[in-house]
């Protein structure tokens, strides 16, 4: 994998030179899943991709739907490590990561965290908006919202939902009492977690009209999604209005990032707010009804591209959000780079059929 | 959340209240019957409020298409007219009566009495069902115990709750609980305190069910189905294109994920031809109706694709069986499957299309008896009363035109019986 570790050793993590580089290591990458899982070739074979001739640019190669990866297990080579999405609806996927993957990943993390001025030396205090780990809990997003809390040093961790009883259960006023304390100290405190939590916490903050300010250097870092709050997103600048108003957290201290358990790429906000994509990745937005490529500026399924992984087959994969990406000069902020809105996901996956089960049955029967 | 006596209480308190409820139980049970037109006009209220808009809130995680055609429903279902019907037309006459009696044997009174405590076990895959089962078993005057299915996501306890606040005297008759399915123990202490249980999803919910259940208790099944269309002769028929339409309509209006959906259209000959001329007749139909079909609501659209596309996937890793001789449209296929076996399509407006000769046809359905319910039959005039006779003594329980094989019809049974009959034990008094 010579050409994933050149890509993913690339300082500047927007620099638009590196296309050849991306495609080569997307071949590489491609040619080792085809040798290495028979499902994968199969699929690739059935869509029309039978060599990497066939692989003229990253849209032409096979799209994994999420969806397919939570009803099909799918693995290539050897693994170190397993993550597991955290399947807001039952399903979940597990994806499976190499050492070389992981590498290349802590790589990127580094890169792309240096890059956004997130990595300091000063300690904070950690208050996450999303689940503690334990032992039960293989979802990547547990695993993510502790790791990043080492891109500044730990004083404390003290986390929303708690695992009590059998089940998670979101522990606001503990969280309420504790930003009160930590707001008379001077140690910076840092948000990490669901937005939807987050913005929650905001909301009660301000009904009880508790409104503190945070130590300086203090920040708001959002990850994982609306989850199942997505009808309720509310628009940026709400959001940051509130944080100023409650917690004297300035807009350009809160930031969000992007990314799935099967496309681990940490896309970042940039200052204006915006995820742009990075060389390790390619986004292309599809039709709704064809799947066929859309074009800047038009709504569709976001497949994303990156050669990260040879342990599970998730080069192209298909997740459930709905996205639309713009060029990078209509951002403004310098980088060039296209950049992407996510804009809501698909209706609920698990679909109401009874025909299905029936079928289920009679298969099975017939064995 | 639990619903007990009109309160509500968290899960967590479920044993202590499956404990208190079993003396509670009979308590109620040694009063009065509750009356059937207290449930009535508890529904009926239910209705105007849902047509005022009084719950929109509660059904903005619905599309609102959908939430328009259930207001149009409960509309006209839910009124007290309508009730008042489907009490009479499932229970007939419940009035008491006499014997005439016979020669040499006493004569006897006959009343028509709940069944006592019915545990509703809901499936989640159709909308309102949890509420509307246990609506069926208060209008024929049961206590019900109502587990909720796990996606429920709490529209059916409001809804429910507002009966009571409508009719407070519901209240000794409606125990909710979101009790889990892995939870067994839960489940057998609420199976042991009822005389029938009535359970509503796939066969492996039901297996479970019959596996926990007391001996002896009755057991009231709905289970899941598979539809077809059966098609013969349309050079005969002056309206074919017509009636093709309606069946492509129906396609893309259930989106195949309905019991009644059609999953096959079975062509009455054994030319494959034949077969092959009608799937490409059909395609640019459905094509059509599939078009005129299409949601404004990408997140549908989205879903629907990704559903199918993975449908296909699967077929590619032998999955899922897959013709090599498919007619792809936008947003929808037909395909022409050389085998006669009643089958799942890949829904999602991908209908397959096989060929099933007249006198074939019990031979192919015995096969997939246990799954057969509802058949759209698309006929000479002439051909309809010999179709529909093969089809029921085949094991069909509906045969509607093609367009309308998802269609309700009030007075029609569910699954060859009539639900509130099941609730109900005729009893005998000897005079």
């Amino acid at each position: 994998m010579k050409l994933r570790r050149k890509l993913f050793s690339t300082k500047d993590p927007y620099d638009l030179s590196k296309d050849e580089l991306f495609i080569g290591a997307c071949k590489e990458n491609w040619s080792y899943l085809v040798s290495h899982c028979e499902d994968y070739k199969k699929i690739s074979d059935g869509l029309g991709v039978k060599s990497v001739d066939d692989i003229k640019s990253p849209e032409n190669l096979p799209i994994i739907p999420t969806m397919f990866l939570k009803q099909h297990d799918m693995r290539s080579g050897a693994y170190i490590a397993s993550a597991t999405s955290s399947g807001t609806s039952g399903n979940f996927s597990t994806i499976r990561f190499d050492l070389g993957g992981l590498w290349a990943d802590l790589k990127m993390a580094l890169n792309m965290s240096t890059y956004h001025k997130i990595l300091s030396p000063r300690p904070c205090r950690y208050i996450v908006m999303g689940y503690k780990m334990h032992r039960g809990n293989k979802t990547a997003i547990a695993k993510t919202a502790f790791l990043t809390t080492l891109l500044a040093p730990a004083i404390s961790r003290k986390y929303i939902l708690k695992f009590k009883d059998g089940e998670y259960k979101p522990d606001f006023d503990g969280v309420m009492e504790a930003v009160q304390k930590y707001a008379k100290g001077k140690i910076p405190v840092r948000f990490m977690g669901f937005p939807a939590y987050t913005f929650f916490l905001l909301q009660m903050l301000d009904e009880k009209g508790i409104n503190v300010t945070l130590p300086k250097h203090s920040k708001i870092l959002l990850g994982g999604g609306w989850k199942q709050f997505y009808k309720e997103a509310v628009d940026k600048q709400t959001f940051y209005k509130l944080a100023k108003k409650v917690l004297g957290i300035d807009e350009e201290n809160i930031t969000e990032y992007y990314g799935a358990v099967e496309h681990q790429i940490l896309y970042t906000h940039c200052k204006n707010h915006n995820f742009h994509v990075p060389v390790f990745s390619k986004i292309v937005i599809r039709d709704p009804d064809t799947l066929e490529p859309t074009g800047k500026d038009q709504i569709g399924l976001m497949n994303l591209i990156t050669p990260l992984l040879t342990a599970t087959p998730v080069l192209s994969i298909m997740t459930d959000d709905l996205g639309v990406l713009h060029d990078g000069s209509k951002c403004g902020c310098g980088i060039e780079a296209p950049y992407f809105e996510i804009i809501g996901r698909v209706a609920p996956s698990e679909i109401k059929t009874c025909a299905a089960g029936a079928a289920d049955i009679l298969n099975g029967a017939g064995k | 959340m639990i619903l007990y006596a009109g309160k509500t209480y968290d899960s967590s308190e479920q044993n202590r209240l499956l404990d208190e409820l079993k003396d509670r139980i009979p308590e109620t049970l040694a009063k009065e019957p509750l009356a059937p037109d207290v449930v009535i006009d508890a529904i009926d209220k239910l209705r105007q409020d849902t047509l005022a808009g009084k719950f929109d809130e509660l059904l903005i995680n619905l599309p609102q298409d959908a939430v328009e055609s259930y207001k149009a429903q409960a509309a006209v279902l839910l009124s007290k007219d309508m009730l008042r019907l489907k009490l009479k037309t499932e229970l007939q006459d419940t009035s008491d009566y006499e014997t005439d009696g016979a020669e040499g044997f006493s004569r006897i009174k006959v009343k028509t009495m709940p069944l006592g405590v019915i545990l509703h076990i809901a499936a989640g895959n159709m909308d309102f069902l949890p509420a509307y089962s246990l609506a069926e078993g208060l209008l024929t005057g049961n206590i019900n115990i109502l587990k909720l299915p796990s996606a429920d996501d709490g529209l059916s306890l409001k809804l429910i709750m507002q009966l009571i606040e409508y009719e407070p005297e519901l209240t000794d008759y409606i125990y909710v609980f979101d009790t889990p399915s892995s939870d067994v123990y839960g489940m057998q202490k609420m199976a042991s305190l009822s005389n029938g249980i009535s359970v509503w999803g796939s066969d492996i919910a039901i297996d479970a069910v019959r596996k926990m259940a007391p001996t002896g208790v009755k057991l009231i099944e709905w289970g899941q189905k598979l539809g077809f269309c059966y098609v013969s002769h349309l050079e005969k028929q002056s309206n074919a294109d017509e009636e093709l339409v309606a069946l492509a309509e129906h396609i893309a209006n259930t989106k195949q994920l309905l019991c009644s959906s059609c999953q096959v259209i079975y062509i009455n000959s054994e030319s494959e031809e034949e077969k092959k001329l009608f799937a490409q007749r059909f395609a640019p139909l459905l094509e059509e109706a599939v078009g005129k079909n299409k949601t404004d609501e990408i997140g549908v659209r989205a879903r629907d694709t990704l559903v199918s596309y993975t449908a296909r996937l699967k077929g590619m890793l032998g999955e899922e069986e897959v013709s090599s001789d498919v007619i792809k449209k936008r947003g929808c296929s037909v395909i022409i499957s050389d085998n006669s076996k009643l089958e799942l399509s890949p829904m999602m407006c991908n209908v397959l299309v096989k060929n099933l000769p007249e006198d074939k046809l019990t031979k192919v359905l015995i096969e997939s008896k246990n799954y057969l319910q509802t058949a759209g039959l698309i006929c000479p005039d002439e051909e309809r009363g010999r179709l529909t006779d093969a089809l029921l003594r085949s094991g069909l329980i509906r045969v509607t035109k093609g367009g309308n094989m998802s269609a309700y019809f009030p007075g029609e049974s569910h699954d060859g019986d009539y639900a509130l009959r099941r609730y109900i034990r005729h009893v005998n008094i000897e005079l």
